[in-house]
Parts: C-alpha cells; structure tokens; sequence
C-alpha cells in the first residue's frame, strides 16, 4: 500500500495506550486469552501530535472516505429529497442521448406533516413494533433454551448443534424460498400435512393474521442459530465454580439459573438483543419475498414499505419513500439511545 | 408542465431518428437486405406456457436480417414494469423493445421513457390493427406502440365437470353460484376460481354492476359510486358461500393449477392461459373438454375488460433503426399468425382474422366477438397505478373481514390522491 | 423416576472439539446426572429443534430432485430426475448470476475487509481527535435502514452510470459491511498484546509496518471472520440487488431466483435446484467460519 512509503520518513510515534480503549477482556465470545494489558509504556503525550495522528489518520481515512462518500452523502441527499416533492416523472433523467433536468421543488415539511397525519404511517410503525419485538423475543426465549439444552453434555450434542445452526448457513432469500413453497395455501406441504390431520387448509399467507404468523415463524427460523451460538458461547464462559458452590449453598435449579446464568449472559444478550432489534427492525428479504406486505398491507413493515414507494409503486414517490427512510431512522437511533441509557443505568460497561 | 418537457423531449428524439433513417424509404420489403444491423435487446413478458414460442419467434428475426442479433431476454409479467422503470430511470440496461402491457404504455410514455413511432418503420399498415388495440398504444396524439395480440378475459370451464353436475354455463354470478353448489353436491368440486389476487379480476365485476374505475372525459373518479361497492359485495359473496376459492397470492399459478387438476369446474381467464389450460391432466388428452364462455354478467350487465400486449421501442436505444423494425416484426402478420397458430392468442390485425387457420380456431372463435365487446380502459398515464389501492382493498374485503362499502371508499380516496395533479373529483 | 446416578456419558465429549469448551469438563456436576425422563425430554426437544431447523432445506433438496409437475407432491422423490439441475444450469442465465453475485461478494470482502482491519487497528491502538465521533458513525452506520439510502443512491449510480454494474453494487454493499466489519476488527485487536505493537517499535517498525507485518498475520482469525461476514451479508443481500440490477444476465443471484418464483408464475423445480447450488457451498463454508464469526460479533460489539 502506498501508506508505507509515506510513513519512511517519521520517526517511531507512540503507537501506545493501546489496552485503555478495550473493556476488561471478559471473554464472553469465548477464547480470548485472559489479556489484562495494560501497559501504559505510552510515552504518548510527548509525542507531536500531528505525527501522532498522522498515522491513525491515514489509516481510518478510506473508511471515513467510503462513508463520507456512499453513506454521508446520500444521507444528506435523502434528507433533502424527502423536503421535495419528487417523483419518478420529475427527477433528473437521461433517457439515451436526451437529458431531462430535475423539475422538483423544495416543499419544507410537507412530506412528513402528511405522513404523520395519515394512519398508514401509524399503522405500519405498529406492525413493526410488534413484529420486532415478537420475533426478537421468540427468537431470543428459543435460543437460549436451545442453548441451555445444548450447553449438557448430551449423546449427540454436535450433531444437534450442526444441524440447528444449519438455517444460518444458508442465504436468506433462498430459505425464505423453501419456506414459501411449504407455505403455499393449496399446494404447499404444511397444508397437505394438515389436511391429513384432518385439519382444514390454512391460508398461511393468504390471511392477515396467519401471514404475521408465517413471516414472524420465518424470521425465527432465520434468526435461532445466531441465538443459540451467541448464547452457547456465553454459557461457555461462565465458570463452572459458581454452579458447584450455589449447589452447595443449596440453590434448587431455577435459582442457580436466575441468579448465575442469567447474570453471566447479560454482556452477550444485551448486545445481540440490540443487533437482533436493529436486523430485524430492518429486514427486508423475508417480507419482501414471502408475501410482499401482503395481503393487504398487514405484513408491510416500515422498511419494505417505503421500498415500496420508491421502487414498486406507480408513481414512483421518491420523497415520500425518503421521508420514511429518515423517519426510521430516527426510530433506530431513539431507541438506541434509550437502550444503552437503560443499560448503562444497570450497570453494564457497554 | 413537466410532461410537455418529456414529450418535447421524445419528439426530438422523433426527429433525429427521422434524419438519420430518412434515406430508405422502401424499408417496408428490405427483408434479406441486410441494411439493419446490430444487437436488440427484446424484453419479453409472455408466460410460461407461450415463452417458448415467443423466442423461437424473436429469433427468427435473424434470419430475415443477418446482421441483427437478437437477444431475447424472458421477463417476468409481475416484474417487468418495476424492471424497466428501473433501467430507464436509471439509463442503465433497458431493452431496445419491450412487450409492453396495454396499461403501460401510457405511464411509460408519460415519464418519457417511449420513443413515438409516428411515421417511422414500426407503424407498418396501421389501418389494419383493430381500433380497439390501436387505442393503448396512443397517448397524447402521438404512437408509442404497436399491438401485438389483444385479450380480454372469458370464464373458462369444464365440460365434463359441468355436464356431470347437469348444469350449464352460467351467464350470470348469479346462476353461477346455484350451479356451484350441484357442482359441490354432485363432484365435490369448487365452482370456481376467483382470481383474489390480481386486481384486473375486479373489473368484470365492476363492469358487471355497471361501474368503472373512473370516468376520464368528466374527471371523476367513478369507482366509490354503488357499483364498487357491489362488486366487492358480489366477489365477497362468491367466496364466503363456497361458490368460489380464492388466494390473496399466487393466483395465476394456483388458479390454473386448480382448473388444470379439476379441484375448480371454472375460472375467469384470458387467452393467455389457453395454452397453459391445456397442458393439465384434465385438458391434456381431451383438448375439447375446455369451454370458453363469455365472463358472467352481474346485475347490469357483462363486461370484461379489453387487454393486450403491445411492443414499444425504448426512447434511449442506441439502435433505433433495426429496434423499430424489430417492433414491426413483431406486430407483423406474419407473426400474429404464428402466435395465434401456436399459442391461440388474438391477433389485432384485422386480416389476420381472415385467415383460415386463424378463422378455424375455436379459441379464437370465441374471443373475437367478446374482444370485440370488451370495455375499453381510460388509458391515461395513471391506468397502470390504479390497480394498486384496488388490489390491497380485494385482499382486505376477501380475507380481512373489511366491508364492501369501506373498501370501495378506500380505492376512491386513493385514486383521488393518484390523480390529484388532473383535479378529478 | 428415583434420579439414578447415571456415569457422565464420555463419548460425545470426544466427537466435540476440546478446545471449545474449556471450562466445561471441570465440572462434574448435576449436569452429567439425569433421570431417563429428563433426558428423554432433552433429546425430545433437541430433536425436535433440529427437525425443525433442517427440513425446509431438506424439503428444498428432495423437491430439487422431482420432476417440475410434481414439486408439490408430498411424496419423497417418486421419479428421481436432475432434469431441474441440467435446464438450470445449461437453459438459464444462473451461472451468469453466480459470476456477477461472486464478482461483487469478492469484491466487496476484499475491500471490505481491508479498509475495515485499517480502521479497527486505529481505534484500537491510538487515540486521536475525530475518534470518538467516527467511533459513533461506525455504530451509527450499522442500522441505517436501507430504505433511507436506497433513493439517493440509485440516483447517484444512475448519474455515474453504475447501474447495472458489478462495482456499483459493491461500493453499494460496502456502507452495509465496512461500519460493522471495523467494529469486529477493533474487538480482534483489542485481544492482541499491545507488547507486540511495541516490540515492533523497538525494531524500528513505522505503525503501519507494525501493523502490516506483526499485528494483521496474527489477527488472522479476525480477518477471516470479518470476511465471512461481509461474504454472507453480501451474499444474501436483495434489496438493492433488486432495484440496482436490471435485465436477466446483470442481475445477482438473489435477483435471479426471484425470475423463477413470483407472482405470475413458478417454476419450482428450478428454483430449488437452483436454491441447492447456491446453499450447499455457502452452508458448507459457513460450518467451518461459524465458531469464529458468533465470536467475534459479539466480542467485537460488547467491547465497544
């Protein structure tokens, strides 16, 4: 990389006060060494501080560069379009050798004022919410009972472990596929499993109701392997010292559970409870490809949703659809913020 | 204003092309010349049952020109309009010509994405298309396609089925849904397949209550009025008694697998599954078992919407030349004759009707007077966006327990939104 | 029912990697003793999970193998055929999609990765001004929903005409991978010694000579997870693969399988023999990576 040659030339920085920035090493992913360096041979404040910089500089450059570029400015732009009222018949285009300029016009906080004011908005957000937090609950209970299943020492316990996590390994479109065929409401397998039961047909995905279920059991699907390994490797790390002496102590099972296991796993839950909310707040292949926000728009969440506004539906309405993006986004950041704090007020290091 | 821009900008392109092709007059029987060269890009939207036959045909436009590469690329139908604003939009990868659905050309035209053929190669013997073909491919005074076959849609049945039940073929919902329930009585059967999924369904029910979408010549949006309601009403009724099945998706394919397989005695269709109809086990061995009948009347009347595919050239091509006449063979006779030989689709050539293969054709014998008959849209650049708000509020009138009337309030509203910019009331 | 003390069964523990659970084989407790009913009930719901877990797949695998007509019979296998897999492979454009999807996978996991361990290693070793607030756009970054970008983005691809184009997608993909894959990168350098930095020093390294030479070979694991993440994510992504990738031989392979299934029409039989090329690799793959990538998510974001 060309960075080494501009690099010759400056003198050995300190490149110390390394340890600092890192949390005590808790090993809660499973296999870090017991790393508890922390070595303040940083001779840092002596150093220059532009040669000190320069090298860290350099280094988070193209990242900064990737991100100004392809996330910064769109973001601006998506801001600014959603104060517009741009459509797919008045953006700029370039239709072979003819050019038709951008004919949109800024309209301030139309776009949201009217968003706001309509029950679609609403309704959408609320689905959401509850599609969030039933598919990340669900999937979260699952995997951690799988993973306290799977954390005894059981005949076939790799076989199990291989075959859970299987789901994960595969491309979510394509699973989402499979699932589509089983779901089919006159062909598909489930229905003739049932019909054999002398059950009748259920319209999985062709009944408001039944296509919240099917969508959410899909993205459990999906989301369990995660859970489980995340969580497996948490119960890994809590020592087994605890359990002998509250045994000791006289702690029945579910004490020892509530008050060893689930203390121990709180670093690793909290953080991919996060990322599970935020994945899932923001899952677009699942609902896109298995009922498309059908039927009505009951399964529509506020991502596919405003995909749909700019790339489906005809108009196409840019705005609108930008709108929403910034909306949401807003949603993600709030609740961001508000998980941390809560953590944060419990004691937690993140 | 902003269309004027667009249409200004896609007459110029008019005249370019015009300039730069205005030497070979006699470009109507060049076949074998070889003047017209280079790759086309050829967008095709045809179903599973007629792709085949539509590559087949597409490539043999090499042969007339050796020089012309075709390349057909199968598109599917519930893809290719998002596809293609995709590409235009993005003047990335749009095809040269596309098979255009009749509801699209307005819209696609009114972004500027068409090239007008007025006066050019494509519009060849335009006195002999069908007036009622011809209609969708016209938007303000200037030609952005040409047709290729037309449809509209017939119910589909049985025989054997509707025999065996000793009923006959309904002419009206009404009647329909006494001779279901014989239907389920004596076979077991479904009476019919209501397509739930698809909003071009809601038409003949529409049209059946004497309603329509909306009225373009008085700008009112029409579909609020009683006869949406009612025909909510009527397709509720069909579902909720057991007369008809439904699925709020995959229609198309669990409709013709049903009517295929003989778990339904009927289903409204269009040409366009006729070859697919008789590739199932109940038709496949007794190609004369499958009737067509005109759609069943509601309590105004029968209607069924006019249909069709057209073929328009992107206004962007960088091989305008060979793409129209590419366009021109595709809504050739010659062509049409093919399709209708081999796929028992309409043509809208009115001398194609003429000849005796055609003429012979019991599909076609049928289709003709009902296309002849069938009700023709308001092709306005928002055609295409109505269906929309009309296919959410059939999926929540059939499964989600919303009331007829609401829901016809609801497309109403939305199509007011939609049309807005046109101040219909 | 009487709790029966069964010995701790000692094959499996051989079958598993002993170096993955430590901790574990210290403890003989209650976990090794259960009565019959309890285990029965654990392999019941282990079974059951796993059941759950494999069929679709499974189903995808044995449906590949039928002839189209009877993709949805629930028979297994009557009329054994690779017809799907042949017309798959020699009559569509899938090979295509899974050159471009590698093309733009590669790309992204290549650039991804390196730009991500550079900006790991520096927010993992120095401190500097701008740090804290890039530290916040990288977490920031991870949940941007792609409804907020898409818009703008088709515009400025279209404008630079980079629709259509392998590189447009990955420039696209990389404001999907880099923010997260410097986050985990950062964790896998927080477990590196910092003694190792300076005994590069020592030697007269320059930081990036350090980090090229010393810290990156031993981050090694690190990389390979970062990678595999942006390969899967990458992998799997369909929204802008739908609306950036226009006509048949452009598109990736998530654009490709939805031609086989949609609305008007599914060929079943295709798509899943299509869907069982695509998965057997990627699940093979990922067998090997999973350990390393669970860890490093986590370590990676509970470090921050």
């Amino acid at each position: 990389m060309a960075v080494e040659t501009t690099t010759g030339s400056r003198p050995a920085p300190a490149a110390g006060d390394g340890g600092s920035t890192a949390g005590p090493g808790r090993g809660s992913g499973g296999g870090d060494a017991d790393r508890t360096g922390r070595k303040s041979g940083a001779s840092g404040r002596l150093g220059r501080a532009v040669s000190r910089y320069w090298y860290a500089w350099a280094m988070v450059a193209p990242v900064v560069g990737v991100i100004g570029v392809i996330v910064g400015y769109p973001l601006l732009r998506g801001v600014y379009l959603s104060l517009t009222d741009a459509d797919e018949a008045n953006v700029e285009r370039v239709i072979g050798v003819n050019h038709l300029p951008a004919t949109y016009k800024f309209t301030g906080l139309d776009n949201y004022v009217s968003i706001l004011g309509d029950s679609v908005f609403w309704d959408r957000l609320g689905w959401t919410v509850v599609w969030t937090a039933g598919c990340v609950g669900v999937t979260f209970v699952l995997g951690l009972t799988l993973a306290v299943m799977l954390n005894r020492q059981v005949r076939g316990r790799s076989f199990y472990r291989i075959g859970m996590i299987v789901p994960w390994g595969i491309p979510a479109f394509v699973s989402v596929f499979a699932w589509k065929m089983l779901f089919n409401e006159k062909n598909g397998l489930l229905n003739q499993v049932l019909d054999g039961g002398g059950i009748d047909a259920v319209p999985w995905l062709g009944d408001p109701f039944w296509a919240k279920v099917a969508v959410i059991a899909v993205n459990v699907w999906l989301g369990v392997p995660f859970m489980i390994v995340a969580m497996l490797g948490a119960l890994q790390g809590i020592p087994g010292e605890l359990y002998e002496a509250a045994e000791m102590d006289g702690a029945g099972p579910w004490q020892r559970f509530r008050n060893i296991t689930l203390p121990g796993l709180r670093a690793v839950s909290s953080t991919v409870v996060l990322l599970s909310t935020i994945w899932t707040f923001n899952m677009f292949p699942v609902i896109y490809l298995l009922t498309r926000g059908g039927p009505e728009d009951s399964t529509e969440i506020l991502v596919t949703y405003a995909f749909r506004l700019s790339f489906i539906n005809s108009p196409r309405d840019f705005a609108t659809s930008a709108a929403w993006g910034v909306l949401i986004l807003v949603l993600l950041s709030l609740f961001t913020v508000v998980y941390r704090r809560a953590l944060r007020r419990q004691g937690e290091v993140w | 204003m902003r269309r004027v821009t667009a249409v200004t900008a896609a007459a110029a392109v008019l005249a370019l092309t015009a300039t730069a092709c205005g030497g070979d007059g006699g470009s109507s029987d060049n076949a074998g010349k070889g003047e017209i060269a280079g790759t086309v890009t050829y967008w095709d939207t045809s179903n599973d049952a007629e792709k085949g036959t539509y590559k087949k045909i597409a490539e043999d436009f090499e042969k007339k020109h050796p020089k012309v590469d075709v390349k057909y690329v199968h598109v599917n139908f519930g893809d290719a309009n998002q596809k293609f604003k995709n590409a235009a939009g993005g003047n990335s990868g749009a095809p040269d010509v596309m098979r255009t659905e009749v509801a699209w050309v307005a819209d696609f035209a009114n972004l500027g994405y068409l090239a007008p053929l007025d006066g050019t190669p494509a519009l060849d013997d335009a006195g002999d298309y069908l007036k009622t073909a011809a209609g969708s491919t016209r938007f303000k005074g200037k030609t952005y396609a040409v047709p290729q076959v037309t449809d509209t849609l017939g119910l589909f049945y049985n025989k054997k089925m509707l025999k065996e039940a000793g009923v006959g073929v309904p002419g009206s919902f009404d009647e329909l849904k006494k001779s279901a329930k014989k239907i389920k009585s004596k076979t077991g059967k479904t009476g019919l397949y209501l397509r739930g999924d698809d909003p071009y369904w809601f038409l003949p029910y529409l049209y059946g209550e004497g309603g329509d979408l909306v009225d373009p010549t008085a700008k009112k949006v029409t579909v609020d009025d009683a006869p949406g309601a009612k025909a909510f009403a009527r397709m509720k009724d069909l579902v909720d008694s057991g007369a008809a099945v439904t699925d709020s998706s995959d229609g198309q394919e669990n409709g013709l697998k049903a009517f295929q397989d003989g778990d339904v005695a009927m289903i409204v269709d269009g040409p366009w599954d006729i070859a697919g109809a008789q590739q199932g086990k109940e038709f496949k061995d007794d190609k004369d078992n499958l009737g067509v009948a005109p759609v069943p009347a509601g309590s105004k009347a029968a209607g069924s919407p006019q249909g069709g595919w057209n073929l328009s050239v992107y206004a962007g091509t960088k091989n305008m030349r060979t793409a129209q006449e590419f366009a021109k063979y595709m809504s050739s006779a010659e062509v049409q004759q093919r399709t209708t030989e081999e796929l028992s689709l309409l043509p809208t050539r009115e001398s194609v009707y003429d000849k005796p293969s055609v003429r012979g054709n019991k599909m076609v014998e049928f289709f003709k007077p009902a296309v002849d008959e069938a009700v023709q849209r308001p092709w306005i650049a928002e055609g295409n966006s109505l269906f929309e708000p009309v296919r959410g509020q059939m999926d929540a009138v059939l499964t989600g327990g919303r009331s007829p009337e609401e829901a016809a309030d609801k497309v109403g509203d939305d199509f007011r939104k939609l049309l807005k910019d046109q101040d219909y009331k | 029912m009487a709790a029966t003390e069964t010995t701790p069964e000692t094959a499996p523990a051989k079958s598993a990697p002993a170096k993955s659970a430590p901790v574990k084989t210290a403890a003989p407790r209650r976990r090794g003793e259960r009565g019959p009913l309890a285990a029965f009930g654990l392999h019941a719901g282990l079974l059951a999970a796993t059941a759950v877990a494999l069929f679709p797949p499974l189903w995808l695998l044995v449906t590949s193998f039928k002839p189209k007509s009877e993709s949805f019979s629930t028979a297994v296998v009557r009329d054994f055929t690779v017809d799907n897999y042949t017309h798959v492979v020699a009559d569509t454009y899938f090979l295509t999609w899974l050159g471009n999807s590698l093309i733009v996978v590669v790309g992204t996991t290549l650039v991804g990765v390196f730009i991500a361990a550079t900006t790991g290693y520096a927010i993992s070793r120095f401190r500097f001004p701008g740090m804290r607030p890039l530290m916040w756009v990288l977490l920031i970054t991870q949940m941007f929903p792609m409804a907020v970008l898409i818009v703008p983005l088709y515009n400025t691809m279209a404008s630079l005409g980079l629709l259509n184009q392998p590189v447009g997608l990955i420039i696209t993909y990389l404001t999907v991978a880099v923010p997260f894959c410097a986050w985990m990168m950062k964790g896998f350098f927080d477990t590196v010694p910092v003694d190792i930095d300076e005994s590069g020093r020592v030697d007269g390294l320059t930081p990036f000579g350090t980090f090229w030479r010393l810290i990156l070979p031993l981050a090694r694991p690190g990389l390979a997870v970062t990678g595999f993440y942006t390969f899967v994510t990458a992998w799997a992504e369909v929204a802008y693969a739908t609306a950036f990738m226009t006509g048949e031989e452009n598109l990736t392979l998530a654009g490709g399988l939805q031609t086989f299934v949609n609305r008007y029409g599914s060929d079943w039989g295709s798509m899943t023999a299509a869907a069982v090329i695509i998965a057997v690799p990627a699940a093979v793959v990922f067998g090997f990576a999973q350990r390393h990538l669970v860890a490093g998510l986590t370590a990676g974001a509970t470090k921050a």
